[in-house]
């Protein structure tokens, strides 16, 4: 769940209607004790519907996240900087396919996913449809924008279904390695000349609004998600994760002496909670439904190199290879 | 910002892609991603084989190379192998204090015989662990011979069987991959430390 709240639809009242009440019980009953569900457990529709939306929306979100900072290798400043965002890109790629593959015990194919990628009916991340102008933004997005997807994906290891957590706790550990290497980049900026410094403030006033949207809408205009809570799907409220990221972030952004351009941001002692001007959700929805500066381009890019690639995989295919759901 | 209506991509690698010849074939044709094989890591001697996850591939050596980059690009590991998932006999899996070996009875023996590796699932939510291998002449034999030579004290809420010869297993020459890991700690979070050069920022700011 890089992309945050809304990878959840509100749930219909009557979802639940055709299910065993007993399985039901039982499955809940597991899931209070911090039991993980497996692939072959019973599991309710609406589980498995929402887990695969979740866990196929942060795939894609890790493959198209890949992209604003994929197209800075060749730029980036020098070797040592090349070597690390090739390696963190790749990671990032690497993350997709532990994900897909979780996806798919659920029963969905990956080649369903991916067409619904191309196709735009399933969503991603809406932070990438932002471009990377200038080395400055793609430093932003290595630190900060992994940030927040730690944020979430700390949470979510902790959640029930058995290989999605798996797969976070692979996920986490490189993440580590991310953001260890993001703080690096903009400290090195922070450090250097003026004009790096500029260079950083500026990407940070473009980005923070979209950085305000990664955890999703605010709790006061959500879709009431009780019941994924309940079930460990959902690990936290969009409104909790974006506290718990200004918590961790906002001090070390100032450490570095930037300026977070919301004038409103300040945390209430009394309350604990940040105060920040509202972000802008109608943006955020104009956005995510297609109509962001770089929407078209990420599909396009996926979608181009999918269709180029498939000479080779028709070539490679196995004439007597035949389909069944991976085991875990 | 700028919005962009169009195509007007600030990378001009992606300017170049020819969008309007490149036609849209979704839906994929089925197997278009290939089918899967299961990944299972050693990560030092003594230690057993662990099953980590899948790749897909469209036969077990390209496998066994996707499952090396996805799995061991980072983590050291001594060892690693991949098989095809329709390879892999699955016992039901259980709950609460049910032992999967209690549902495995004698289905009778049969020849040739052929060796099997044999897995158990011992913590839900963990993964299977190798634990041996039996000489069987089917599947279902081969988990009966783990119930008598393999089972064990602990609960096992799951059992995997595996023909050994279905496995591909790693050579000597595969091990290249792992042994320049070390040099590569720019892979690792530890080679960025950041904290020297923020401590003197910090000082050259507060003078
Ligand atoms: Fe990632
Ligand atoms: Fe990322
Ligand atoms: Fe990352």
């Amino acid at each position: 769940m890089y992309g945050g709240g809304n990878t959840f639809e509100g749930i219909k009242p009557d979802a639940l209607a055709g299910e065993d009440p007993i399985k039901l019980a039982e499955f809940e009953a597991k899931i209070d004790r911090g039991e993980k569900i497996e692939p072959t457990d019973w599991m309710p529709q609406l589980y498995r519907k929402q887990l695969i939306r979740m866990i196929e929306q942060h795939g894609h979100s890790e493959i198209i996240g890949a992209l604003p900072e994929g197209t800075w290798i060749t730029r980036a400043p020098g070797f040592k900087r090349k070597m690390s965002l090739m390696a963190k890109v790749q990671d990032e790629v690497g993350h997709a396919q532990l994900l897909y593959s979780a996806a798919e015990t659920l029963g969905k194919s990956r080649e369903q996913m991916i067409d619904d990628l191309i196709n735009g009916k399933s969503k991603y991340s809406n932070i990438f449809n932002y471009p990377t102008f200038t080395w400055a933004d793609c430093c932003f997005i290595s630190w900060l924008v992994d940030a927040g997807a730690i944020v979430n994906q700390l949470a979510n290891a902790k959640g029930s279904y058995g290989p999605y957590c798996r797969a976070l706790d692979r996920i986490c550990a490189e993440e580590s390695f991310h953001l260890k290497y993001g703080h690096h980049c903009v400290i090195y900026l922070a450090a250097g000349t003026l004009k790096q410094r500029q260079m950083f403030q500026e990407a940070l006033n473009r980005w923070w609004p979209p950085m305000m949207h990664f955890f999703g809408p605010s709790d006061k205009i959500s879709v009431h998600t009780e019941v994924l809570m309940k079930w460990k799907v959902k690990m936290g409220s969009n409104d909790d994760m974006r506290n718990q990221f200004l918590d961790m972030y906002v001090p070390k952004i100032k450490e570095l002496g930037f300026t977070i351009p919301d004038p409103k941001l300040k945390k209430n002692t009394d309350t604990g909670r940040w105060e920040y001007t509202e972000p802008d959700w109608e943006e955020f929805k104009r956005v995510i439904n297609g109509d962001g500066p770089c929407n078209k381009e990420r599909l396009e890019v996926r979608r181009i190199a999918e269709e180029r690639g498939k000479w080779v995989r028709e070539a490679l295919r196995a004439p007597k290879a035949q389909y069944v759901t991976p085991l875990a | 910002m700028t919005l962009f209506t169009s195509m007007n991509s600030l990378d001009p690698r992606v300017n170049r892609l020819p969008i309007d010849k490149v036609a849209n074939s979704s839906p994929k044709a089925a197997l278009d991603q290939f089918g899967t094989f299961e990944v299972f890591v050693q990560a030092k001697e003594g230690k057993p084989f662990q099953h980590e996850g899948i790749v897909h591939a469209p036969n077990i050596e390209m496998a066994y190379v996707l499952a090396k980059e996805t799995f061991t690009r980072r983590f050291t590991c001594i060892s690693i192998y991949v098989t095809d998932t329709r390879s892999v006999h699955v016992s039901a899996m259980t709950e609460g204090t049910n032992n999967a070996y209690e549902n495995i009875n004698d289905s009778g023996a049969s020849e040739p015989k052929t060796s099997y590796e044999i897995y158990h699932l011992l913590k839900r939510g963990k993964q299977h662990i190798h634990v041996g291998s039996v000489t069987a002449g089917s599947p279902d034999e081969a988990m009966w011979r783990a119930k008598a030579s393999l089972a064990g004290e602990k609960q096992v809420f799951n059992i995997w069987a595996i023909r050994t010869d279905d496995i591909r297993f790693t050579t000597t020459e595969d091990k290249d991959l792992w042994l320049t890991l070390p040099e590569k700690k720019f892979r690792d979070a530890s080679d960025y430390k950041g904290g020297d050069k923020l401590k003197a920022f910090l000082e050259s700011v507060n003078k």
